[in-house]
């Protein structure tokens, strides 16, 4: 638990909140071992499952209407994944996959995760504010222009 | 501080991408952006520091660029 709790102070998505609320964020979570290709979760799928990246590198993959597939972004150490699930409750909007042997993601189950918000407000808007914060800060990086340099 | 980056590669040939780093990136620093040796040329802040984490953006550009410059 000790590594864990190091791991999840290195994370925006938990700043703020105490050593006990942290506690209760790891004994939810749970670590998974990825291999470069590997899927860890397709887009289309219902999303049952938040992750946060521990280790090496994600591939957010897309497959568009025609059936093309091309890599979007790539999320390293201390990112969520799979977020939006958890906001909008619909599908998984890409595919992610690992891009190094080694992948180290911690599995946080939405269920277990709304049922801890709802127990304790504070961990909710906490979280949820983190959460929010962290899409602002995708979609700035998906509105800068690379052209523009 | 952790520093969260936003990576983009300049030109948009490649996906960008984001993540933690414990140490401040420097223009002329190399990263990995996915499977992808980029250098950095450009850095600024883009959000107010908030808590033990700073909010950066870097303009990359891949290394086999840099080795052969376009003419």
């Amino acid at each position: 638990m000790e590594d864990l709790l190091n791991i999840l102070k290195t994370v925006e998505l938990f700043r703020d909140l105490s050593v006990e609320q942290l506690e209760q964020i790891g004994k939810i979570s749970k670590k998974e071992i990825y291999a470069k290709g590997d899927t860890i979760c397709k887009q289309g799928e219902t999303g049952d499952a938040m992750y946060v990246i521990s280790s090496g590198q994600v591939e957010i993959n897309v497959r568009d209407n025609r059936g093309n597939s091309y890599s979007a972004l790539y999320l390293g150490e201390g990112q969520l994944v799979g977020e939006m699930a958890l906001v909008d409750e619909g599908t998984r909007s890409a595919s992610v996959i690992g891009v190094e042997d080694q992948t180290v993601v911690y599995n946080i189950p939405n269920d277990k995760f709304t049922a801890l918000c709802v127990a304790d407000t504070a961990i909710g808007y906490i979280m949820m504010r983190n959460i929010a914060q962290d899409l602002s800060f995708k979609l700035r990086h998906r509105d800068f222009d690379p052209s523009d340099t | 501080m952790i520093y969260k980056v936003s990576y983009v590669v300049q030109s948009g040939e490649y996906p960008g991408s984001i993540k933690n780093e414990t140490e401040e990136p420097k223009v002329g620093d190399h990263v990995m952006v996915g499977p992808v040796e980029c250098e950095v040329i450009e850095i600024h802040q883009i959000m107010p520091p908030r808590g033990d984490f700073l909010f950066l953006h870097a303009t990359v550009v891949p290394t086999e660029k840099l080795a052969t410059p376009e003419e």
